[in-house]
């Protein structure tokens, strides 16, 4: 007896071989954690991954069609006053989770919120940039402003100054349509107003449970917080297909909202959970106990998934991730004592800081990546082409930009031609420095290396891994003489990338120290064209930067490896839109 | 008795004090900047490195930073994980009963099979069974717990289709989540039956299998060789002689004289092993994710997370000496012939 027993909980403990998740919930391991649900603080793919299913924006991505959207909370918009003003009209009849109806009240205080608290490390400095014209909060604002020995008078001056500013900025016309004041032409406003800090958050809720009042009363009081440490960091109401059950920890639990305005979501069940180790998450896919896993690369895809019965790996040539990664030239290297360039002169023993503003330096340089080794050995093949640091699939792309591939000779050529043929004949040492740990730019460090050192025994190229944050810092220091790095979209507008690579106030061609006035004069004016008809002017300026870009070379596009899904096979409506970070909606899954 | 634990327990917060101490001084080595990058989690964050650093005091020295975190925990306030996202001690809450459901899951068998075998191989000697033993114990002792893990969840798991990873199945865990099933002791096979719902408490246990069969493979060895020995040396006593000698039972001269005894240097050596367990065991909760503390703090240490590696440097200290305080305990119940005063 006793052992017939324990013979039925050993059959019992082990159930059965094969489980599958029910037929209307949708598990997804993933293998980052998650920083944060507020909808402002949140930067981070795994945290945007689940809000953009609990709240939405006025108009949102368009399923897989990159670069076109569709309206969402708003019904329609008008670009006014020269772009300085854009009016959304709002849907009605739309309730948040809470039951609260939407109302312009709610837009108002959510993109308000993102004013009054510009957390630093969020992405609520382009909100700023657009709205009152400042990228940082307002604290931080005031002491830039008026120095460190201001006194409390004028910091309040200058407080009242910002409030009026971020008040003006957002107005609701009446109940139903609201009204933003540019500080600026913003090309990207639109763009940014899809992003997920965006997202409309239940006011009335929200200010119940002890977030910021909505009103000048306790503004100060949200200057710069980090808002993870408030009530909307693990609690949600938005108007989503989706509520937020519970964030427990590692897991996500989500359920869809009875009371959602648009079609009911087949999936009423949603279970997000941070699995780092990878071999865990391929074994749970095998068995069907996730509907969908992360997979680090594609070498792991074509090694173990693509065997699996069950099991199905969604990608296609024509999709790209929302980022661009390339090698940066520096135009004057800066740094006392810079262990980069050497001796400093052009001696064979150093570089000057001005080495790179040959661009025939330049151009061997890039003749001695092997692109097709980095396509064809490192991505297996399953990577994307670049031909200016733009994602192709973005408007304003040219795909018909030639791609300057391997060709030692035309690198030797070029060396011979820089610096009226010093380069060739006295030689050079330089440091290219990678982040360690990040095997991609260590390859690409190490064939530049091997390829420019084979060309002439004279050439001597270094190669040095450095911890993330000192590859930033020396980066920022603009020390760095040679150094590839990656970008990733903030916004989903190509200024975005023109702007930060090819401007000489761009965020990382300051790096660089790249100026070339034709680049910022055609940036400049692509900035101005903010009417919805001149986009195309706009788009065929990059396409025209690109072409620019191939010639000046100020930079050297390198491929990506082209993203991919892996889920059961059961799975369906599954896309891939790289400005979605989960991808896809999970109001748009089902199951067969 | 009473007053040596008394003394032992004030003990406590001089070590608790002295570890602090340490942590926050190591951390004086790094740059404000490289502490700073600690912070940013994404290429956008870099452009306010400077920010980061002023907010959170990382140019200061270590008088200043020692004393705005000591003045906060003395306040009751252990500080807001980056790595968790919550409130330190929301986190210890949560994952603590993770870590010792785990602990204890693995911790009896570790004990009663290195108990078992290592008293089978001394009252074998030189026997094939000893023989065989030591291979095993060689093998358990040399195979990395991330290889028999990854086994177990290849194989058991994702070949055979037994047990499961997670603590709980999703179905499971999106119900919990709906807060129907009251949390009282954070240990889902207690709190299955608190609620009345067995299904929970089974399948937790199911899900403790894998994870503490990995353990007990790989640490049981330990307790085995060390048992060995001991039970060699009190086998080879003049009172087992005697014991003998008067005609008793050979099962009751090992089991009820013998071993008894040798048991003091495997309580010494569990004590500690256990208080480690608790401290969570990274490997093991990576793989099968299971997420207790040792992962939590795991990842603090890699990204300097100052605020959570001070709190669990401390509960680890309390769970330590609180350990070494029950091994103290164990030897009085195990050997009638220790006092302490």
């Amino acid at each position: 007896m006793k052992k017939h027993l324990f013979a039925a909980i050993v059959l019992a403990a082990l159930g059965g071989a094969f489980a599958a998740t029910p037929q209307d919930t949708y598990v997804y391991m993933q293998n980052a954690v998650f920083d944060s649900l507020d909808p402002v603080q949140a930067y981070d793919g795994a945290s945007i991954g689940v809000i953009e299913n609990i709240y939405e924006t006025l108009y949102s991505f368009k399923r897989d069609v990159p670069g076109e959207y569709e309206p969402t909370l708003a019904t329609s918009y008008e670009v006014k006053n020269d772009g300085l003003t854009y009016v959304y009209h709002l849907r009605k009849g739309v309730k948040f989770h809470s039951g609260n109806p939407m109302t312009c009240r709610d837009v108002e205080y959510s993109i308000e919120r993102i004013l009054v608290t510009m957390p630093g490390d969020s992405g609520a400095w382009f909100y700023g940039d657009a709205l009152t014209g400042y990228g940082n909060d307002a604290l931080t604002e005031a002491k830039k402003a008026l120095g460190e020995n201001a006194s409390q008078q004028e910091i309040d001056k200058f407080l009242d100054a910002y409030w009026q500013k971020i008040d003006d900025s957002v107005v609701c016309d009446d109940l139903y349509t609201v009204r933003f004041n540019l500080a600026g032409p913003d090309v990207a406003f639109f763009a940014k107003m899809l992003f997920t800090a965006a997202g409309v958050v239940d006011s009335k809720w929200a200010i119940e449970h002890g977030a910021w009042s909505g009103t000048k009363d306790d503004w100060k009081d949200w200057i710069g917080v980090d808002l993870r440490t408030g009530y909307l960091h693990n609690h949600a109401s938005g108007t989503g297909p989706y509520m937020l059950v519970k964030w427990d920890d590692k897991n996500i639990v989500a359920k869809a909202f009875d009371g959602y305005w648009g079609e009911a979501p087949a999936i009423k069940n949603v279970l997000v959970q941070a699995v780092e180790e990878e071999a865990t998450r391929l074994e749970a896919l095998r068995r069907g106990d996730a509907d969908r896993v992360d997979v680090n690369d594609w070498a792991t895809v074509n090694a173990k998934v693509k065997q699996m019965a069950g099991v199905k790996v969604w990608s296609d040539p024509a999709w790209s991730p929302a980022g661009a990664h390339v090698v940066f030239f520096n135009f004057n290297v800066q740094g006392e004592n810079n262990p980069y360039i050497g001796s400093g002169k052009l001696d064979g023993n150093g570089i000057p800081r001005d080495f790179f503003a040959d661009v025939n330096v330049r151009k061997a340089f890039a003749y001695s990546l092997d692109q097709d080794a980095i396509y064809n050995d490192i991505y297996e093949g399953n990577a994307a082409w670049y031909t200016m640091a733009l994602p192709p699939t973005w408007p304003g792309y040219d795909p018909d930009i030639p791609i300057r591939k391997l060709d030692l000779d035309k690198a030797e050529e070029y060396f011979k031609k820089a610096w009226g043929g010093k380069v060739w004949e006295k030689g050079f040492r330089l440091t290219i420095t990678h982040n360690a740990g990040n095997t991609v730019r260590q390859a690409v460090a190490e064939m530049l290396k091997a390829n420019i050192e084979s060309l002439n025994p004279k050439f001597k190229i270094d190669v040095v891994p450095l911890q993330w944050s000192d590859y930033l810092k020396a980066a920022r220091a603009k020390s760095l003489p040679v150094w590839p790095l990656g970008w990733g979209a903030d916004y989903a507008d190509p200024d975005n990338f023109i702007h930060p690579f090819y401007h000489s106030e761009g965020s990382l061609a300051k790096r660089q120290n790249f100026k070339d006035p034709e680049f910022d004069k055609l940036i400049e004016y692509a900035r101005t064209l903010v009417r919805p008809d001149q986009q195309e002017e706009r788009f065929a300026i990059y396409r025209k930067i690109g072409r620019m870009a191939y010639d000046v070379l100020p930079n050297v596009p390198y491929p990506r490896q082209s993203p991919f899904i892996v889920t059961r096979d059961n799975l369906q409506g599954v896309y891939y839109n790289s400005m979605i970070s989960g991808a896809f909606y999970w109001k748009d899954l089902s199951k067969k | 008795m009473f007053n040596y634990i008394a003394r032992r327990l004030l003990q406590i917060p001089v070590v608790l004090f002295v570890l602090s101490l340490i942590i926050m001084g190591l951390m004086q080595l790094l740059s404000p900047e490289q502490r700073a990058a600690a912070f940013v989690t994404s290429d956008k964050q870099i452009e306010n490195l400077d920010l980061i650093i002023e907010k959170y005091h990382l140019r200061e020295g270590f008088v200043v930073q020692y004393k705005l975190w000591a003045g906060e925990v003395l306040r009751g306030n252990l500080g807001f994980s980056r790595i968790s996202k919550e409130p330190v001690l929301t986190t210890i809450r949560k994952r603590f009963p993770a870590s010792m459901e785990l602990a204890l899951a693995a911790f009896v068998p570790i004990v009663l099979v290195g108990v078992w075998l290592g008293t089978q191989a001394a009252t074998h000697r030189d026997s094939l069974l000893d023989q065989a033993l030591r291979v095993v114990a060689i093998v358990g002792w040399s195979l990395p717990t991330f290889v028999v893990a990854i086994w177990l969840v290849a194989w058991i798991y994702g070949g055979l289709g037994w047990f499961g990873i997670g603590r709980l199945p999703s179905s499971l865990l999106i119900e919990l989540a709906g807060g129907d099933v009251h949390r009282y002791t954070g240990l889902f096979t207690v709190d299955g039956l608190l609620n009345g719902r067995p299904d929970i408490t089974l399948e937790a246990l199911k899900r403790l299998v894998l994870p503490a069969t990995a353990l007990v493979i790989v640490v049981s060895a330990g307790i085995m060789r060390v048992m060995r020995s001991s039970m060699l040396d009190e086998l080879g006593k003049d009172y087992v002689r005697t014991a003998r000698a008067k005609g008793l039972a050979e099962k009751a001269v090992v089991y009820k004289h013998a071993r008894r005894n040798a048991l003091i240097p495997v309580i010494t050596m569990a004590g500690p092993m256990l208080g480690r367990m608790i401290g969570g065991i990274v490997v093991i909760e990576l793989i099968f994710n299971f997420p207790g503390l040792g992962e939590w703090a795991a990842k603090a240490a890699l990204q300097l997370d100052v605020t959570t590696l001070l709190a669990f440097v401390m509960l680890i200290g309390l769970i330590m000496a609180t350990a070494n305080l029950l091994v103290d305990v164990a030897y009085v119940i195990v050997d009638p012939r220790i006092r302490y005063e």
